[in-house]
């Protein structure tokens, strides 16, 4: 970069120029940060507000954008100024600052000013945005003198901090340069079922080659195996005889697909883009290069063998959902009583067996409602006579498997109730004697009945044949513990067992798992990512779901692994900072080799060598900024976004000496506080003064050094405002907040050792749609720093 | 678990056969003691009429027996299943048992109402359940749960479905009650009626050349007129209608007796015991159907009350009519009179009785169908079953009005015809009383009766 030469601009729109005064601002940077080019410019979003700064780039030399206007999540098309060549730097005075807290002459005519401002403003960005092109020559006519005295001053302090932070981080901030290395266009796809095949397939199809390792002697999996399918097309209420095997043909002779049948993945190692993936299959082992991995290896069903309190093993006509398709498509759709071979006439379903059970499987399988309503049917159609009894929890049929259902139940011989099992016997001749409670009929049953059908559920394939309870696993990964001494002390942590991916990763062979073995991703936000960037899970592996939703599975989790590969050819990170072009660097002198960075990193992007030094692996990385709080030696920092940048914002703020005028430093995270903050200001919703808000990517990056910089400053205290974290996380990455939260459980030491109270640093999660909840968030913490007293640092 | 059941059933089974025995014999003696007055004298074991025709009941031993709530045997029939389905409950499996239907009843009781628990047993074909329960009868066909279900399930419709096929189980022989709800023998049906009205008439009337004019008590009257009389006389009138409204009368008698044993069984099976024969409710009941209160509390037909009312006291006025004329006429005896005092004068009892009934009869069947078609939509125009009443009755007062009509305009060619079908539809109104859709006013009002005896009442 040339030498850097900063520009600030301050748009006086949208209430801006109203409720602040300008002139201090522009003082601030004028004589405060000898900054030549600063600028309050009306309206400017608008072509000619933008071209004010424009006309600087060119002929000023402006490299570093400051923008004191709106929030960066409007008008980011408006300033996209190149971020290879320019820094911007958007200081949210109006959504954090003007629109949330008292208003310019709020003591003097307060009606007034809300009933002119609000309808205008409260409407949104567009309205915001249209409203002042009207006001803007008024505002230029009134004289400046007039709306000085109005100024809350509070409000003033607050917009003069943010300035002079963004200032300081643009000052810090230098345009990456990202990392640019080869990549090869080929995905590979494990598991040859309905979401593998269907995922080699669209890989292909969008240009790129795939390699399928199926480790059976067939293709289809699941799918293959079945008598007749569930229906996946409108309207969605017969069931329909299998068609994998057109997809199987149309995978077979692709010329870019290439099948390796009874293969076994010995190793995969390597980086997005770059994997070497030693694949051994027919006797011989091959290592091909691919640039990224969909993991379909389908789902297994529960062991029956423990529902042996349902009948499974003790009576000869319990059989489960598998065993009924199995038999039904060898005898084409016939179901015998296994006990003397007799067609069976009356069969009983029961749904959920081990399922939902905190015993077996907590979860709903979300597939066996319609799994035994399809095979309800086998039994009424080769027999007119016959009926299936459906005994159920709830009937699930998700989304239009509705009409599945329907279609079902209207058939006479379906006969359906919900109802608890209170025993299941069998009777002389074989029969299986149900014994129900909570009926709707409204009393305790018995239903005699030839066979019992159990419905069990679905286990995810990352969880290897014969694994413990779902419930029951070693956090992360299977595996064994195991206690090692590091200069930490002793660590007690998970030795993961190779399943089926064994990766050359330093966290570990296997994807991570939240709940159950099924690997971890946000189901709703971002379902086929996994926490190993360039690794996408595919069908039920991830989820139990229908070989339709496999298929749908299969087609995003291709569009995953092409979009990676193709971002890190341009050196740029995926989802969800996609198109960073930043990433960390280590300054290695300093490294201790602590380990602190390749344990906490969410994605296992650090790899280490003997020793322990960490080595990175940038396509990996996802620019979370986890590593650069976790390393205590401060040594880990992005060209945009450091220790050092976020440390000297804080010394940027401007601490008073009256305790009238408290200051509070709020760390909020990018994807859920800033909008949550936002929301807030577009609803006019008044929040505490007193704060100064510092962005991050994820609360994983706070580095405990800027918690006592800023305490023996003066700041009275330290809020981190970030996502939910354990089970139902929100967080974009997974483990950032939570990393967070055990960081700061350390920070008690270093608080007494000022003799400040532990209190002062709290972190609180926040979901983005509880933004209502900011200003009572804000206020209590500000009541309970109150509490404590002025910080004795303060004025030192 | 499961061995610890299997005692239990075991055990119940066994303790339970005496009682069982007991049961029955104690039931049927109630039941012949304290029957309502119509069935008294007739000994019918009560308690082997509980299944449909010609089926064994289901309930096992021990279920049977089991004197609290234990588990109850069933064993769902498909058969029966598609029965109700073919009968007229068409969209019965379409219910998922939400409840709307029982929610927005207004006549169900509020314990264990209907007609949610019906829908849910027909759908598993318990027809034991079914068939001895007072609440397809209590039905009253508003249909508002007809109109308010979520999943078009008609429970309405089903209600009735399961009455109708339950007819047959009540009034004998059952193969009437299943070809009188059948259309395709209809035609059968409608012959019996019309084929002994013409061997009656040919043998003691004048088939193809009615007389003209009538002689009373040897005194020639109304020469040269209309007189039906000479058409078919009296005698082989009352003889032949009084035969069939006796007989129906008998199986009616026949079938409240078994209904009542079948309720009573049911309740007792659920533990609880039926005290008093219900006669104490006989009253309550009957200013009930006098008032149509319970058809004032539907919803989606509120118009019926009136159209049901019209219908209801045409039907008492004709009767009433009738059973005075028969006096009056054919047994002067019994009044202590000389002879018959046929022909009335137009302004008398017999006669204004006659006329009003008629219109009101006509107003009536008029508004029905009327009522019918406008909630068609909502709620379905009926079934067959409600149509060959609806038809009949309709037919009854055309022809009773245009008897008289044409008789006053002595238009012979006419009159005579339509006055044989008067006499055939009325007749097989009688006849077919106890197996059409015409036996819901005694099976209707004796399971309001027995409602009222268990303290299964409606709110008010």
């Amino acid at each position: 970069m040339a030498d850097p030469k900063l520009g600030v601009y301050i748009c006086s729109d949208c209430g801006i120029g109203e409720a602040l005064d300008t002139e201090k601002l522009e003082n601030i940077a004028k004589n405060q940060y000898r900054i030549e080019v600063v600028k309050t410019v009306p309206f400017l979003c608008s072509q000619e507000g933008a071209q004010v700064i424009r006309d600087d780039i060119n002929n000023e030399g402006v490299n570093k954008i400051v923008i004191a206007a709106c929030s960066p999540r409007v008008n980011s098309d408006t300033f996209d100024f190149d971020p290879a060549q320019y820094i911007t730097e958007r200081v949210n005075v109006r959504e954090h600052i003007v629109w949330s807290q008292l208003p310019a002459a709020v003591e003097e005519e307060p009606a007034q000013e809300a009933g002119t401002e609000a309808p205008a403003e409260a409407s949104g960005d567009e309205a915001a945005a249209a409203a002042p092109a009207e006001a803007a020559p008024e505002t230029a006519e009134e004289p400046a003198e007039a709306a000085k005295p109005a100024v809350n001053e509070n409000t003033q302090e607050m917009a003069e901090d943010h300035l002079r932070m963004g200032i300081v981080r643009a000052q810090k901030s230098e345009p990456p340069e990202p990392v640019i290395e080869a990549v090869e266009r080929t995905v590979l796809v494990i598991g040859g079922g309905a979401a593998g095949l269907t995922s080699a397939l669209e890989s292909a199809k969008a240009g790129y080659k795939a390699i399928l390792a199926e480790k059976e002697a067939v293709l289809g999996g699941w799918a293959g195996k079945m008598y007749k399918i569930l229906p996946d097309k409108p309207p969605f209420e017969d069931v329909k005889t299998p068609d994998i095997d057109e997809k199987i043909a149309a995978v077979q002779s692709h010329e870019n697909i290439t099948v390796l049948m009874e293969a076994h993945i010995d190793s995969i190692a390597g980086t997005p883009g770059q994997y070497d993936a030693t694949i051994s299959h027919n006797g011989s082992t091959e290592t091909h290069r691919v640039g990224s991995v969909v993991m379909a290896i389908g789902w297994k069903p529960y062991d029956a063998g423990k529902l042996e309190h349902l009948g499974y093993g003790k009576f000869k006509n319990v059989v489960t959902n598998v065993e009924v398709e199995e038999m039904a498509a060898a005898n084409n759709g016939t179901i015998s009583k296994p006990s003397d071979g007799q067609q069976a006439k009356r069969v009983a379903f029961l749904q959920c067996a081990g399922q939902r059970d905190p015993e077996h499987l907590p979860y709903c399988s979300s597939v066996c409602c319609m799994t035994s309503l399809k095979q309800a049917l086998y039994v009424t159609e080769s027999d007119p006579d016959a009926s299936a009894f459906i005994v159920y929890k709830d009937m699930r049929t998700p989304g239009l498997y509705e009409n599945f259902y329907k279609a079902a139940q209207n058939n006479p011989g379906v006969m359906l109730t919900k109802g608890e099992i209170v025993s299941i016997t069998e009777d002389a001749t074989g029969n299986i004697i149900l014994e129900i409670d909570n009926t709707i009929l409204g009393e305790k049953v018995r239903i005699e009945a030839d066979m019992l059908v159990l419905a069990t559920g679905m286990v995810t394939n990352m969880l290897p044949e014969g694994a413990e309870k779902v419930t029951d696993l070693t956090p992360e990964y299977v595996g064994q513990w195991k206690e090692t001494e590091t200069q930490d002390g002793i660590i007690k942590e998970v030795i993961a067992d190779p399943v089926v991916l064994n990766l050359a990763y330093r966290q570990g062979p296997e994807l991570p798992y939240l709940k159950y073995g099924f690997p971890d991703s946000h189901f709703v936000c971002f379902p086929y990512e996994t926490r190993r960037t360039g690794i996408y899970a595919a069908g039920a592996v991830r989820a139990p779901m229908t070989a339709m939703q496999s298929a749908n599975d299969g087609v995003g989790a291709a569009l995953k692994a092409i979009q990676c590969v193709e971002l890190t050819s341009r050196g740029q990170s995926v989802h969800p900072r996609s198109g960073d072009e930043s990433f960390p660097e280590i300054n290695f002198t300093n490294c201790t080799q602590c380990r602190r960075c390749t344990v906490e990193c969410p994605f296992g992007v650090l790899d280490e060598d003997e020793k322990g030094t960490p080595k990175t692996n940038t396509s990996r990385c996802r620019r979370c900024g986890t590593c650069m709080g976790a390393c205590p030696q401060r040594i880990i920092s992005f060209k945009n976004y450091s220790v050092d940048m976020i440390a000297s914002q804080m010394k940027a703020i401007k601490v008073p000496e009256e305790d009238s005028k408290p200051r509070i430093v709020a760390l909020i995270c990018e994807n859920d506080a800033y909008p949550a903050l936002d929301i807030a200001g577009l609803n006019k919703i008044q929040t505490n003064p007193f704060y100064r808000f510092i962005t991050m990517r994820c609360l994983g990056g706070t580095n405990l050094v800027w918690i006592a910089d800023a305490l023996s400053a003066g700041i009275e205290g330290f809020l981190l405002i970030g996502c939910r974290y354990d089970d139902d996380y929100q967080c974009h990455f997974v483990k950032g907040s939570k990393a967070a939260s055990e960081r700061l459980g350390k920070v008690q030491e270093t608080l007494s050792r000022l003799m400040l109270e532990a209190e002062r640093v709290t972190q609180v999660q926040l979901a983005m749609n509880e933004w209502d909840q900011l200003p009572k968030i804000m206020n209590d913490f500000a009541e309970q720093l109150k509490g404590f007293g002025p910080n004795p640092f303060k004025g030192f | 678990m499961a061995d610890e059941t299997v005692d239990k059933t075991e055990e119940t089974a066994g303790a339970e056969e005496e009682t069982a025995a007991e049961a029955i014999a104690e039931e049927t003696a109630v039941t012949a003691a304290e029957a309502p007055a119509e069935g008294a004298g007739t000994e019918v074991p009560v308690v082997a009429e509980t299944a449909f025709e010609g089926e064994e009941p289901a309930i096992s031993e021990a279920a049977v027996a089991a004197p609290a709530k234990e588990v109850v045997a069933i064993t769902p029939d498909v058969s029966f299943v598609r029965d109700i389905i073919k009968g007229g409950g068409v969209d019965l499996k379409k219910c998922y048992q939400c409840a709307t239907c029982s929610v927005v009843c207004n006549v169900t009781p509020n314990e264990s109402p209907f007609p949610r628990k019906e829908m849910m047993w027909a759908q598993w074909g318990l027809k034991d359940k079914l068939v001895g329960d007072p609440d397809v009868w209590l039905c009253h066909q508003c249909s508002d749960c007809v109109a308010q279900c979520p999943r078009g399930a008609k429970p309405g419709r089903v209600m009735q479905t399961i009455a109708k096929m339950s007819i047959p189980s009540l009034s004998k022989p059952g193969f009437l009650a299943k070809g009188i709800g059948n259309p395709s023998s209809l035609i059968l049906m409608v012959a019996i009626p019309v084929l002994i009205l013409l061997a009656v008439i040919a043998r003691f009337g004048h088939l193809t050349n009615p007389e003209r004019g009538e002689v009373v008590n040897g005194v020639p009257v109304h020469p040269g007129e209309i007189v039906y009389g000479s058409f078919l006389g009296h005698w082989p009138i009352v003889i032949v209608f009084s035969t069939f409204f006796v007989l129906s009368i008998i199986i009616f008698a026949l079938g409240v007796r078994n209904y009542w044993g079948m309720m009573k069984k049911h309740v007792q099976e659920e533990g609880n015991d039926v005290s008093g024969s219900g006669m104490s409710q006989v009253g309550p009941v009957i200013g009930e159907i006098a008032s149509h209160k319970k058809f004032g509390k539907c919803d989606e037909t509120k118009d019926r009350k009136i159209s049901h009312l019209f219908i209801f006291y045409a039907f008492g006025l004709l009767f009433a009519a009738t059973i005075i004329s028969t006096i009056l006429t054919d047994f002067p005896l019994l009044w202590g009179g000389e002879g018959s005092l046929s022909p009335y004068p137009t302004i008398s009892l017999v006669k204004l009785f006659g006329y009003t009934g008629a219109i009101a009869g006509a107003v009536g069947i008029g508004l029905i169908i009327i009522n019918r078609i406008k909630h068609q939509e909502k709620i379905g125009i009926g079934s067959y079953f409600d149509w060959l009443l609806i038809s009949v009755v309709l037919v009854i007062m055309i022809t009773g009005i245009g008897s008289v009509a044409f008789r006053k305009f002595d238009v012979g060619v006419v009159a005579y015809p339509i006055y044989f079908v008067h006499l055939s539809s009325v007749l097989f109104l009688f006849i077919f009383a106890p197996f059409s859709k015409m036996s819901h006013m005694v099976y209707r009002a004796t399971a309001m009766v027995f409602a009222k005896t268990v303290g299964r009442d409606t709110p008010m």
